[in-house]
Protein backbone atom coordinates (compact mmCIF):
# COMPACT_ATOMS: atom_id res chain seq x y z
CA UNK A 1 0.00 0.00 0.00
CA UNK A 2 3.01 2.40 1.16
CA UNK A 3 4.70 1.35 -1.68
CA UNK A 4 1.96 2.33 -4.33
CA UNK A 5 1.44 5.75 -2.39
CA UNK A 6 4.80 6.50 -3.56
CA UNK A 7 4.27 6.53 -6.97
CA UNK A 8 1.27 8.59 -7.02
CA UNK A 9 2.85 12.11 -7.03
CA UNK A 10 4.83 10.99 -10.37
CA UNK A 11 1.73 9.87 -11.62
CA UNK A 12 0.04 13.08 -10.83
CA UNK A 13 2.81 14.99 -12.29
CA UNK A 14 2.84 13.42 -15.85
CA UNK A 15 -0.61 12.92 -16.00
CA UNK A 16 -1.31 16.63 -15.85
CA UNK A 17 1.63 17.46 -18.10
CA UNK A 18 -0.08 14.97 -20.81
CA UNK A 19 -3.37 16.31 -19.94
CA UNK A 20 -2.55 19.33 -21.03
CA UNK A 21 -1.12 17.91 -24.47
CA UNK A 22 -4.02 15.65 -25.11
CA UNK A 23 -6.34 19.05 -24.38
CA UNK A 24 -4.60 20.47 -27.05
CA UNK A 25 -4.36 17.56 -29.38
CA UNK A 26 -8.01 16.84 -28.88
CA UNK A 27 -9.09 20.60 -28.91
CA UNK A 28 -9.36 20.51 -32.64
CA UNK A 29 -10.07 18.07 -35.24
CA UNK A 30 -7.04 16.73 -37.41
CA UNK A 31 -8.29 17.90 -40.69
CA UNK A 32 -8.45 21.88 -38.63
CA UNK A 33 -5.36 21.52 -36.97
CA UNK A 34 -3.76 20.38 -40.30
CA UNK A 35 -5.00 23.18 -42.20
CA UNK A 36 -4.34 26.08 -39.26
CA UNK A 37 -0.36 23.90 -39.21
CA UNK A 38 -0.10 24.93 -42.89
CA UNK A 39 -1.77 28.39 -42.59
CA UNK A 40 0.82 31.93 -43.99
CA UNK A 41 0.48 32.98 -40.19
CA UNK A 42 1.81 29.42 -38.41
CA UNK A 43 4.21 28.96 -41.34
CA UNK A 44 5.76 32.73 -40.69
CA UNK A 45 6.07 32.32 -36.86
CA UNK A 46 8.00 28.70 -37.08
CA UNK A 47 10.65 30.48 -40.05
CA UNK A 48 11.01 33.61 -37.34
CA UNK A 49 11.67 31.48 -34.56
CA UNK A 50 14.04 28.89 -36.10
CA UNK A 51 15.77 32.23 -38.12
CA UNK A 52 15.87 34.47 -34.93
CA UNK A 53 16.27 31.50 -32.49
CA UNK A 54 18.95 30.18 -34.83
CA UNK A 55 20.71 33.55 -34.88
CA UNK A 56 20.61 33.90 -30.90
CA UNK A 57 21.74 30.71 -30.23
CA UNK A 58 25.44 31.32 -32.65
CA UNK A 59 25.64 35.25 -30.65
CA UNK A 60 25.01 33.53 -27.19
CA UNK A 61 27.60 30.58 -27.89
CA UNK A 62 29.92 33.50 -29.36
CA UNK A 63 29.77 35.62 -26.06
CA UNK A 64 29.22 32.70 -23.73
CA UNK A 65 31.49 30.24 -24.32
CA UNK A 66 34.85 32.44 -23.58
CA UNK A 67 32.71 33.78 -20.62
CA UNK A 68 32.08 30.79 -19.25
CA UNK A 69 35.81 29.70 -19.80
CA UNK A 70 36.73 32.64 -17.55
CA UNK A 71 34.52 32.05 -14.83
CA UNK A 72 35.98 28.40 -15.05
CA UNK A 73 39.46 29.05 -15.39
CA UNK A 74 40.37 32.52 -13.74
CA UNK A 75 39.94 34.01 -10.18
CA UNK A 76 39.39 37.63 -10.09
CA UNK A 77 38.01 40.15 -7.84
CA UNK A 78 34.28 40.64 -7.96
CA UNK A 79 34.12 37.21 -9.35
CA UNK A 80 30.80 36.28 -7.18
CA UNK A 81 29.14 39.24 -7.78
CA UNK A 82 29.43 38.84 -11.34
CA UNK A 83 28.11 35.72 -11.62
CA UNK A 84 25.37 36.46 -9.34
CA UNK A 85 24.84 39.25 -11.92
CA UNK A 86 24.67 36.40 -14.95
CA UNK A 87 22.06 34.10 -12.98
CA UNK A 88 19.81 37.41 -12.86
CA UNK A 89 18.16 36.77 -15.93
CA UNK A 90 17.35 33.05 -15.42
CA UNK A 91 15.64 33.90 -12.12
CA UNK A 92 13.97 37.49 -12.98
CA UNK A 93 10.93 37.34 -15.36
CA UNK A 94 11.64 37.60 -18.75
CA UNK A 95 8.73 40.39 -18.98
CA UNK A 96 11.20 42.65 -16.15
CA UNK A 97 14.17 41.79 -18.53
CA UNK A 98 12.13 42.88 -21.09
CA UNK A 99 11.45 46.27 -19.60
CA UNK A 100 15.25 46.58 -18.43
CA UNK A 101 16.49 46.28 -22.48
CA UNK A 102 13.50 48.01 -23.79
CA UNK A 103 14.81 51.50 -21.28
CA UNK A 104 18.13 50.39 -22.26
CA UNK A 105 17.66 50.47 -26.08
CA UNK A 106 15.28 53.59 -26.32
CA UNK A 107 15.57 56.22 -29.22
CA UNK A 108 16.68 58.86 -26.68
CA UNK A 109 19.13 56.61 -24.71
CA UNK A 110 23.20 56.29 -25.48
CA UNK A 111 23.20 53.19 -27.05
CA UNK A 112 19.77 53.48 -28.55
CA UNK A 113 20.65 56.29 -30.42
CA UNK A 114 24.09 54.60 -31.41
CA UNK A 115 22.19 51.91 -32.84
CA UNK A 116 20.10 53.88 -34.82
CA UNK A 117 23.26 55.75 -35.75
CA UNK A 118 24.41 52.97 -37.24
CA UNK A 119 20.86 51.55 -39.25
CA UNK A 120 20.40 49.27 -36.59
CA UNK A 121 16.56 49.26 -34.98
CA UNK A 122 16.48 47.52 -32.45
CA UNK A 123 13.30 47.92 -30.50
CA UNK A 124 9.77 46.60 -32.14
CA UNK A 125 11.81 44.70 -34.91
CA UNK A 126 13.12 41.41 -35.63
CA UNK A 127 16.59 42.62 -34.27
CA UNK A 128 14.46 42.97 -31.11
CA UNK A 129 13.43 39.35 -31.16
CA UNK A 130 17.34 38.60 -31.43
CA UNK A 131 18.28 40.33 -28.46
CA UNK A 132 15.93 39.46 -25.77
CA UNK A 133 16.08 35.92 -27.15
CA UNK A 134 20.10 36.28 -26.78
CA UNK A 135 19.52 37.39 -23.45
CA UNK A 136 18.14 35.23 -22.10
CA UNK A 137 19.78 32.06 -23.76
CA UNK A 138 23.55 33.71 -23.07
CA UNK A 139 22.24 33.39 -19.77
CA UNK A 140 21.49 29.71 -19.81
CA UNK A 141 24.83 28.90 -21.81
CA UNK A 142 26.93 30.94 -19.46
CA UNK A 143 25.72 29.01 -16.53
CA UNK A 144 26.04 25.41 -18.12
CA UNK A 145 28.92 25.90 -19.83
CA UNK A 146 31.01 27.04 -16.52
CA UNK A 147 30.12 23.74 -15.12
CA UNK A 148 31.09 22.02 -18.36
CA UNK A 149 34.98 23.64 -18.60
CA UNK A 150 34.57 23.46 -14.83
CA UNK A 151 34.83 19.36 -15.10
CA UNK A 152 37.46 19.11 -17.32
CA UNK A 153 41.22 19.12 -15.44
CA UNK A 154 43.22 22.02 -16.11
CA UNK A 155 46.27 19.96 -16.12
CA UNK A 156 44.95 19.01 -19.85
CA UNK A 157 45.51 22.55 -21.10
CA UNK A 158 48.54 22.78 -18.97
CA UNK A 159 49.88 20.33 -21.04
CA UNK A 160 48.60 21.45 -24.44
CA UNK A 161 51.00 25.18 -23.45
CA UNK A 162 54.11 22.73 -23.16
CA UNK A 163 53.49 21.01 -25.92
CA UNK A 164 53.68 24.58 -27.95
CA UNK A 165 49.81 24.76 -28.14
CA UNK A 166 49.27 28.49 -28.28
CA UNK A 167 45.94 29.28 -25.79
CA UNK A 168 43.63 29.99 -28.29
CA UNK A 169 44.11 26.60 -29.88
CA UNK A 170 44.55 24.72 -26.86
CA UNK A 171 40.85 26.06 -26.03
CA UNK A 172 39.64 25.22 -29.34
CA UNK A 173 41.74 21.84 -29.81
CA UNK A 174 41.69 20.44 -26.46
CA UNK A 175 39.24 22.26 -24.24
CA UNK A 176 36.40 22.92 -26.08
CA UNK A 177 36.20 19.06 -27.68
CA UNK A 178 36.35 17.46 -23.97
CA UNK A 179 33.67 20.08 -22.94
CA UNK A 180 31.95 18.94 -26.08
CA UNK A 181 28.98 16.66 -25.25
CA UNK A 182 28.42 19.11 -22.31
CA UNK A 183 28.77 22.38 -23.90
CA UNK A 184 26.74 20.51 -27.07
CA UNK A 185 23.71 19.73 -24.24
CA UNK A 186 24.43 23.80 -23.07
CA UNK A 187 23.57 24.95 -26.33
CA UNK A 188 20.51 23.24 -27.33
CA UNK A 189 19.26 24.16 -23.61
CA UNK A 190 20.06 28.08 -24.70
CA UNK A 191 18.25 27.23 -28.00
CA UNK A 192 15.16 26.18 -26.55
CA UNK A 193 15.20 28.78 -24.20
CA UNK A 194 15.61 31.16 -27.03
CA UNK A 195 12.78 29.43 -28.66
CA UNK A 196 10.36 29.59 -25.86
CA UNK A 197 11.29 33.46 -25.16
CA UNK A 198 8.10 35.32 -24.69
CA UNK A 199 8.00 37.92 -22.13
CA UNK A 200 11.45 39.88 -22.71
CA UNK A 201 10.59 39.89 -26.76
CA UNK A 202 6.81 40.92 -26.19
CA UNK A 203 8.78 44.32 -24.38
CA UNK A 204 11.56 44.80 -26.94
CA UNK A 205 9.90 43.62 -29.79
CA UNK A 206 6.20 44.33 -29.89
CA UNK A 207 3.63 41.36 -31.17
CA UNK A 208 3.48 42.82 -34.27
CA UNK A 209 1.36 40.36 -36.85
CA UNK A 210 3.96 38.47 -39.64
CA UNK A 211 6.33 40.84 -37.96
CA UNK A 212 8.15 40.42 -35.16
CA UNK A 213 5.70 37.03 -34.55
CA UNK A 214 7.21 34.25 -33.35
CA UNK A 215 6.09 31.18 -32.00
CA UNK A 216 5.01 32.14 -28.48
CA UNK A 217 4.03 35.52 -29.64
CA UNK A 218 1.68 33.61 -32.18
CA UNK A 219 -0.18 31.54 -29.60
CA UNK A 220 -0.57 35.13 -27.66
CA UNK A 221 -1.67 36.99 -30.28
CA UNK A 222 -4.51 34.39 -31.45
CA UNK A 223 -5.59 33.60 -28.34
CA UNK A 224 -6.36 37.39 -28.10
CA UNK A 225 -7.86 37.62 -30.49
CA UNK A 226 -9.69 34.70 -30.59
CA UNK A 227 -7.93 32.38 -33.59
CA UNK A 228 -7.81 29.33 -31.25
CA UNK A 229 -6.99 26.94 -33.80
CA UNK A 230 -3.88 29.06 -34.98
CA UNK A 231 -2.85 29.27 -31.39
CA UNK A 232 -3.23 25.38 -31.06
CA UNK A 233 -1.26 24.76 -34.13
CA UNK A 234 2.00 26.93 -32.89
CA UNK A 235 1.42 25.85 -29.33
CA UNK A 236 2.03 21.92 -30.39
CA UNK A 237 4.73 23.06 -32.96
CA UNK A 238 6.43 24.49 -29.98
CA UNK A 239 5.96 21.77 -27.73
CA UNK A 240 6.86 19.15 -30.24
CA UNK A 241 10.05 21.10 -30.87
CA UNK A 242 11.35 21.26 -27.23
CA UNK A 243 9.77 18.17 -26.71
CA UNK A 244 12.66 17.09 -29.70
CA UNK A 245 15.45 20.01 -28.36
CA UNK A 246 14.76 17.75 -24.33
CA UNK A 247 15.44 14.45 -26.09
CA UNK A 248 18.46 15.44 -27.65
CA UNK A 249 19.86 16.88 -24.79
CA UNK A 250 18.88 13.31 -22.89
CA UNK A 251 20.52 11.34 -25.57
CA UNK A 252 23.16 13.73 -25.23
CA UNK A 253 23.94 13.30 -21.84
CA UNK A 254 23.40 10.33 -21.88
CA UNK A 255 25.31 9.03 -24.11
CA UNK A 256 28.28 11.06 -22.32
CA UNK A 257 27.66 9.11 -19.25
CA UNK A 258 27.93 5.64 -21.32
CA UNK A 259 31.15 7.19 -22.51
CA UNK A 260 32.54 7.74 -19.10
CA UNK A 261 31.24 4.76 -17.76
CA UNK A 262 33.28 2.64 -21.01
CA UNK A 263 36.77 4.25 -20.27
CA UNK A 264 36.33 3.35 -16.36
CA UNK A 265 35.59 -0.26 -17.70
CA UNK A 266 38.87 -0.26 -20.51
CA UNK A 267 40.97 1.49 -17.69
CA UNK A 268 39.72 -1.52 -15.29
CA UNK A 269 40.08 -3.92 -18.13
CA UNK A 270 43.61 -2.53 -18.51
CA UNK B 1 71.22 21.01 -27.82
CA UNK B 2 71.45 24.08 -25.37
CA UNK B 3 72.27 23.74 -21.68
CA UNK B 4 70.21 24.86 -18.63
CA UNK B 5 71.26 27.62 -15.87
CA UNK B 6 68.58 29.00 -12.88
CA UNK B 7 70.36 31.68 -11.37
CA UNK B 8 68.78 32.84 -8.45
CA UNK B 9 65.51 31.01 -9.22
CA UNK B 10 63.01 31.25 -6.25
CA UNK B 11 59.35 31.36 -5.20
CA UNK B 12 57.25 31.02 -1.91
CA UNK B 13 58.30 27.56 -2.02
CA UNK B 14 62.38 27.69 -3.09
CA UNK B 15 64.93 29.68 -1.09
CA UNK B 16 66.89 31.07 -4.60
CA UNK B 17 68.83 28.46 -5.91
CA UNK B 18 71.73 28.00 -9.00
CA UNK B 19 71.60 24.96 -11.21
CA UNK B 20 73.92 24.33 -14.31
CA UNK B 21 73.05 21.79 -16.77
CA UNK B 22 75.48 20.99 -19.41
CA UNK B 23 74.15 20.15 -22.77
CA UNK B 24 73.15 16.66 -23.48
CA UNK B 25 73.35 16.08 -19.82
CA UNK B 26 70.49 14.69 -17.49
CA UNK B 27 70.08 15.89 -14.20
CA UNK B 28 67.63 13.89 -11.62
CA UNK B 29 66.44 15.92 -8.70
CA UNK B 30 65.78 14.53 -5.54
CA UNK B 31 64.19 14.74 -2.10
CA UNK B 32 60.81 14.32 -0.10
CA UNK B 33 57.57 15.01 -1.40
CA UNK B 34 56.72 18.73 -0.99
CA UNK B 35 60.05 19.93 -0.87
CA UNK B 36 59.66 21.95 -4.07
CA UNK B 37 60.81 19.26 -6.97
CA UNK B 38 58.27 19.77 -9.24
CA UNK B 39 57.71 23.31 -8.51
CA UNK B 40 61.03 23.89 -10.04
CA UNK B 41 60.29 21.63 -12.89
CA UNK B 42 57.10 24.14 -13.66
CA UNK B 43 58.99 26.71 -12.94
CA UNK B 44 61.28 26.04 -15.90
CA UNK B 45 58.41 25.15 -18.22
CA UNK B 46 56.81 28.31 -17.53
CA UNK B 47 53.87 27.64 -15.95
CA UNK B 48 54.37 29.64 -11.84
CA UNK B 49 55.54 33.17 -11.67
CA UNK B 50 59.23 33.13 -9.92
CA UNK B 51 62.34 35.41 -9.07
CA UNK B 52 65.78 35.08 -10.99
CA UNK B 53 66.56 33.73 -14.34
CA UNK B 54 66.29 30.59 -16.25
CA UNK B 55 68.27 30.39 -19.47
CA UNK B 56 68.39 27.83 -22.16
CA UNK B 57 71.25 27.88 -24.46
CA UNK B 58 72.08 31.27 -23.61
CA UNK B 59 68.37 32.48 -23.91
CA UNK B 60 66.72 34.52 -20.49
CA UNK B 61 63.46 32.74 -20.67
CA UNK B 62 61.91 34.95 -17.83
CA UNK B 63 58.44 36.45 -19.60
CA UNK B 64 58.49 33.82 -22.03
CA UNK B 65 55.03 31.60 -22.47
CA UNK B 66 55.19 27.89 -21.86
CA UNK B 67 54.19 27.60 -25.55
CA UNK B 68 56.88 29.22 -26.61
CA UNK B 69 59.67 27.31 -24.73
CA UNK B 70 60.57 24.50 -26.43
CA UNK B 71 60.19 22.58 -23.95
CA UNK B 72 59.15 19.48 -23.41
CA UNK B 73 57.55 18.45 -20.12
CA UNK B 74 55.60 15.44 -18.61
CA UNK B 75 53.70 15.54 -15.82
CA UNK B 76 53.42 12.91 -13.19
CA UNK B 77 49.25 12.85 -14.52
CA UNK B 78 50.75 12.48 -17.96
CA UNK B 79 47.32 14.22 -19.00
CA UNK B 80 47.19 12.70 -22.77
CA UNK B 81 44.19 14.00 -24.52
CA UNK B 82 41.53 11.38 -24.14
CA UNK B 83 39.46 12.41 -26.96
CA UNK B 84 42.47 12.22 -29.60
CA UNK B 85 44.00 8.79 -30.43
CA UNK B 86 47.96 8.28 -29.37
CA UNK B 87 49.09 9.06 -32.96
CA UNK B 88 46.22 12.18 -32.72
CA UNK B 89 48.41 13.39 -29.53
CA UNK B 90 51.75 13.33 -31.22
CA UNK B 91 50.10 15.36 -34.27
CA UNK B 92 48.71 18.12 -32.23
CA UNK B 93 52.25 19.94 -31.30
CA UNK B 94 53.51 19.46 -34.29
CA UNK B 95 50.73 21.63 -36.14
CA UNK B 96 52.36 24.50 -34.40
CA UNK B 97 55.67 23.81 -35.67
CA UNK B 98 57.11 24.23 -39.35
CA UNK B 99 56.62 21.14 -41.54
CA UNK B 100 54.62 19.93 -44.23
CA UNK B 101 51.92 17.49 -43.20
CA UNK B 102 54.00 14.38 -44.66
CA UNK B 103 57.24 15.45 -42.52
CA UNK B 104 55.06 15.62 -39.68
CA UNK B 105 53.71 12.08 -40.51
CA UNK B 106 56.87 11.29 -40.84
CA UNK B 107 58.17 12.45 -37.21
CA UNK B 108 55.46 10.74 -35.19
CA UNK B 109 55.41 7.40 -36.90
CA UNK B 110 59.65 7.84 -36.09
CA UNK B 111 59.13 8.89 -32.16
CA UNK B 112 56.13 6.33 -31.68
CA UNK B 113 58.90 3.81 -32.96
CA UNK B 114 61.35 5.19 -30.66
CA UNK B 115 59.39 4.84 -27.57
CA UNK B 116 57.49 1.42 -28.74
CA UNK B 117 54.04 2.33 -28.75
CA UNK B 118 53.58 2.53 -32.61
CA UNK B 119 51.33 -0.86 -32.22
CA UNK B 120 48.92 1.23 -30.07
CA UNK B 121 48.80 4.65 -32.39
CA UNK B 122 45.27 4.64 -33.57
CA UNK B 123 44.29 3.90 -30.00
CA UNK B 124 42.36 6.01 -27.39
CA UNK B 125 44.50 6.40 -24.16
CA UNK B 126 41.81 5.06 -22.15
CA UNK B 127 42.00 1.85 -23.58
CA UNK B 128 46.01 1.90 -22.73
CA UNK B 129 47.67 -0.19 -19.79
CA UNK B 130 49.25 2.08 -17.38
CA UNK B 131 52.97 1.56 -19.41
CA UNK B 132 51.69 2.37 -22.85
CA UNK B 133 50.52 5.51 -21.72
CA UNK B 134 53.64 6.73 -20.22
CA UNK B 135 55.46 5.60 -23.32
CA UNK B 136 52.64 7.77 -25.43
CA UNK B 137 53.37 10.75 -22.46
CA UNK B 138 57.01 10.46 -23.60
CA UNK B 139 56.56 10.69 -27.02
CA UNK B 140 54.45 13.12 -26.86
CA UNK B 141 56.97 15.54 -25.03
CA UNK B 142 59.60 14.41 -27.30
CA UNK B 143 57.98 14.64 -30.95
CA UNK B 144 59.09 18.20 -31.52
CA UNK B 145 62.48 17.05 -30.17
CA UNK B 146 62.16 19.89 -27.41
CA UNK B 147 65.36 21.70 -26.39
CA UNK B 148 65.02 20.52 -22.77
CA UNK B 149 62.73 17.30 -21.37
CA UNK B 150 61.47 17.73 -18.13
CA UNK B 151 60.02 14.46 -16.38
CA UNK B 152 58.24 15.08 -13.50
CA UNK B 153 57.88 11.44 -11.89
CA UNK B 154 57.56 9.84 -15.28
CA UNK B 155 57.21 6.19 -14.36
CA UNK B 156 55.28 6.16 -10.70
CA UNK B 157 52.40 3.83 -10.42
CA UNK B 158 54.26 1.57 -12.28
CA UNK B 159 54.98 -2.17 -11.58
CA UNK B 160 59.17 -2.45 -10.92
CA UNK B 161 59.63 -4.76 -14.21
CA UNK B 162 57.85 -2.47 -16.33
CA UNK B 163 59.91 0.54 -14.29
CA UNK B 164 62.64 -0.70 -15.16
CA UNK B 165 62.71 -1.36 -18.75
CA UNK B 166 61.53 1.91 -19.22
CA UNK B 167 64.39 3.26 -17.31
CA UNK B 168 66.73 1.83 -20.00
CA UNK B 169 64.72 2.85 -23.24
CA UNK B 170 64.14 6.09 -21.88
CA UNK B 171 67.87 6.37 -20.90
CA UNK B 172 68.97 5.28 -24.15
CA UNK B 173 66.61 7.29 -26.30
CA UNK B 174 67.58 10.68 -24.13
CA UNK B 175 71.20 9.54 -24.75
CA UNK B 176 70.44 8.87 -28.95
CA UNK B 177 68.82 12.50 -29.07
CA UNK B 178 71.71 14.18 -27.01
CA UNK B 179 69.08 15.89 -25.23
CA UNK B 180 69.53 18.08 -22.00
CA UNK B 181 67.09 16.73 -19.32
CA UNK B 182 65.31 17.26 -15.75
CA UNK B 183 63.97 14.73 -13.98
CA UNK B 184 62.41 14.48 -11.06
CA UNK B 185 61.89 11.48 -8.72
CA UNK B 186 62.25 10.44 -4.95
CA UNK B 187 63.53 7.03 -6.04
CA UNK B 188 67.35 7.26 -5.90
CA UNK B 189 67.25 3.91 -8.40
CA UNK B 190 65.51 5.94 -10.73
CA UNK B 191 67.92 8.71 -10.38
CA UNK B 192 71.02 6.82 -10.70
CA UNK B 193 68.89 5.31 -13.88
CA UNK B 194 68.55 8.00 -15.86
CA UNK B 195 70.65 10.31 -15.13
CA UNK B 196 74.23 11.57 -15.23
CA UNK B 197 74.09 13.42 -11.66
CA UNK B 198 71.76 14.21 -9.10
CA UNK B 199 71.07 16.96 -6.88
CA UNK B 200 68.55 16.80 -3.89
CA UNK B 201 65.90 19.60 -2.65
CA UNK B 202 64.60 19.59 0.82
CA UNK B 203 62.82 22.43 2.73
CA UNK B 204 62.94 24.34 -0.70
CA UNK B 205 66.53 24.91 -0.83
CA UNK B 206 68.93 23.08 -3.68
CA UNK B 207 72.35 21.08 -2.81
CA UNK B 208 74.75 18.90 -4.58
CA UNK B 209 73.96 15.15 -4.16
CA UNK B 210 77.82 13.93 -3.43
CA UNK B 211 77.62 10.04 -2.72
CA UNK B 212 76.81 7.41 -5.08
CA UNK B 213 75.48 4.69 -2.27
CA UNK B 214 72.37 3.48 -4.49
CA UNK B 215 72.24 2.06 -7.77
CA UNK B 216 70.10 1.08 -10.57
CA UNK B 217 70.00 -2.39 -10.07
CA UNK B 218 68.55 -1.95 -6.16
CA UNK B 219 65.18 -3.72 -6.26
CA UNK B 220 63.61 -1.33 -4.18
CA UNK B 221 63.64 2.69 -3.71
CA UNK B 222 65.93 3.90 -1.68
CA UNK B 223 64.42 6.35 0.86
CA UNK B 224 67.23 7.09 3.03
CA UNK B 225 68.92 8.70 0.09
Amino acid sequence: MLSALVWLPLVLIVTTILGAVGALVSHLPLPALAEAVSSPETRFAVAMSLRTSLLALGLALALGLPAAWLLARRRFAGKAVIETTLDLPMVTPPLVAGIGLMFLLGHQTPVGGAAQTLGLGLLFSPAGVVLAQTYIATSVIVRSARAAFGAVDPGFATSAATLGVPPLWSFLLVEVPMAGRALLAAAVLGWARALGEFGATLMVAGATRMHTETLPLAVYLNIASGRTDIAIACALTLLALAFALLLAIRLLTAERDNSLRGDADARLAA
Amino acid sequence: MPGLQLEGVANAVLAPLALRVRAGEAVAILGPSGAGKSTLLKIIAGLLPHRGRVVLGGQDLTGTPPHRRGIGYMSQDLHLFPHLTVAQNLHLPLLFHRGTRTARTARVAETLRLCSIAHRADRRPASLSGGERQRAALARALVARPRLLLLDEPFANLDHATRATLWREVDSLRRDLGMTALIVTHDPAEAAALADRSVRIAGGILTERTDTTCSPLMTTPCFAC
